[in-house]
């Protein structure tokens, strides 16, 4: 009989409220953040103004701001020589910049590697447009960059449209650009 | 009871905290790369020397090293945390305190560059919720044994009445049997019964 009583138990309300209040909630951070992927933290710069810099070019020259370079979308690529990846889109971002020709200004910042190593790389793989030497990296972690190479896309009025995280391809590149304002 | 009036408000709460921290990031104004330009002017103390050693030890050991796995700029010996590391130090040695130098780190990298979850927003539920949840624990505790102390001492279940067999013969002779086994009555009948 007693037993009986005890499957029969009535329903409480209480149990399920509490029950909901401590689940719910995590319910709902599991959903909000389904879509995302855990390995990409999004930048905070993206949608605001592009820190300035004062950077050296290669091979001597004086420094370029990027308040100088305002007024036509600007691509910033964070790159190394001993960076693979960056090797990969090295070509794809020269024939761009070749091909976009002043509508667009391509700058290279490079991310810890000496001089004399990038001279012989671009020596060797092509180049058509300047790279900036960023002693200590001060550039880079003002731009938030995690590691080479990434690339930021500032639009003419110096705000940055958008970020990459490694490689680019053709694509890719040309997606990013028109966020940047530069039509296909 | 007004739990459920709690919830409600409880809910809400959360809601409007998350939305408050996520606009809040939005609506700041241009800025440059420039610390100053990011943080204002230096307002600490300038360190130099073996001051500034262990300064940057401190800070370095509150930012987290963007390409480790939950490591600090202070124990990483990648190039990035080496690099931040070096600008910690700079920026120690110009004068900016901990708190600025942790805000231009943010700027660039976002709130996940701190190691610790800065007290704000939704974050308090990172401080606060251990301890709530430590707080509900000590009350149910509470609450459980005060009422077993409140209740009566439950009284031992009274003993069978010997004319309690069931009807079936062969039901009544288990029952018997458990009664020999439990109470050590001889042939499961009580001895006043017997007598």
């Amino acid at each position: 009989m007693s037993a009986e009583k005890e499957l029969a138990r009535p329903f409480n309300p209480r149990v399920l409220l509490v029950g909901l209040a401590v689940v719910a909630p995590l319910v709902a951070v599991l959903v909000m953040n389904l879509g995302r992927d855990p390995h990409t933290i999004g930048s905070p710069l993206v949608g605001r103004g592009a820190p300035d810099f004062a950077l050296r070019p290669m091979g001597g020259g004086d420094p370029v701001t990027l308040a100088s370079l305002r007024g036509k979308p600007v691509v910033l690529n964070f790159w190394a020589t001993w960076c693979v990846p960056c090797f990969e889109e090295h070509p794809v971002l020269v024939s761009t910049a070749r091909r976009l020709g002043d509508r667009v200004r391509f700058v290279g910042v490079i991310y810890d590697d000496s001089e004399e190593q990038v001279t012989s790389f671009l020596a060797r793989q092509g180049a058509s447009y300047p790279s900036l030497m960023d002693p200590g990296a001060k550039t880079a972690i003002a731009f938030g960059v995690f590691g080479v190479p990434e690339t930021y896309f500032i639009d003419a009025e110096g705000k940055i449209a958008a970020k990459q995280i490694g490689p680019l391809d053709e694509q890719t590149l040309a997606q990013k650009l028109e966020l940047a304002g530069v039509a296909p | 009871m007004s739990r459920r009036a709690l919830l409600g408000p409880a809910l809400a709460a959360l809601a409007a905290l998350a939305a408050a921290s996520s606009l809040s990031a939005q609506d700041e104004p241009a800025r440059g790369g420039d610390p100053a330009q990011v943080v204002g002017p230096p307002r600490g103390q300038a360190f130099s020397g073996k001051a500034l050693d262990a300064r940057t030890e401190e800070v370095g050991g509150l930012l987290r090293c963007p390409v480790c796995q939950g490591l600090s700029v202070a124990d990483s010996p990648a190039t990035m945390a080496v690099n931040m590391r070096s600008e910690v130090r700079e920026l120690l040695s110009r004068g900016y305190s901990q708190e600025q130098i942790l805000a231009y780190f943010e700027h660039s990298y976002g709130e996940f560059v701190r190691l610790e979850p800065p007290m704000r927003g939704v974050n308090w539920l990172v401080w606060g919720l251990p301890f709530l949840a430590l707080a509900a624990g000590a009350f149910a505790v509470t609450r459980v044994l005060g009422a077993r102390r409140a209740a009566p001492p439950a009284e031992p279940a009274p003993l069978p009445e010997p004319g309690t067999l069931p009807d079936d013969p062969e039901l009544a002779r288990y029952v018997r049997l458990v009664r020999q086994r439990a109470y050590g009555w001889p042939d499961g009948q009580p001895p006043e019964a017997k007598a």
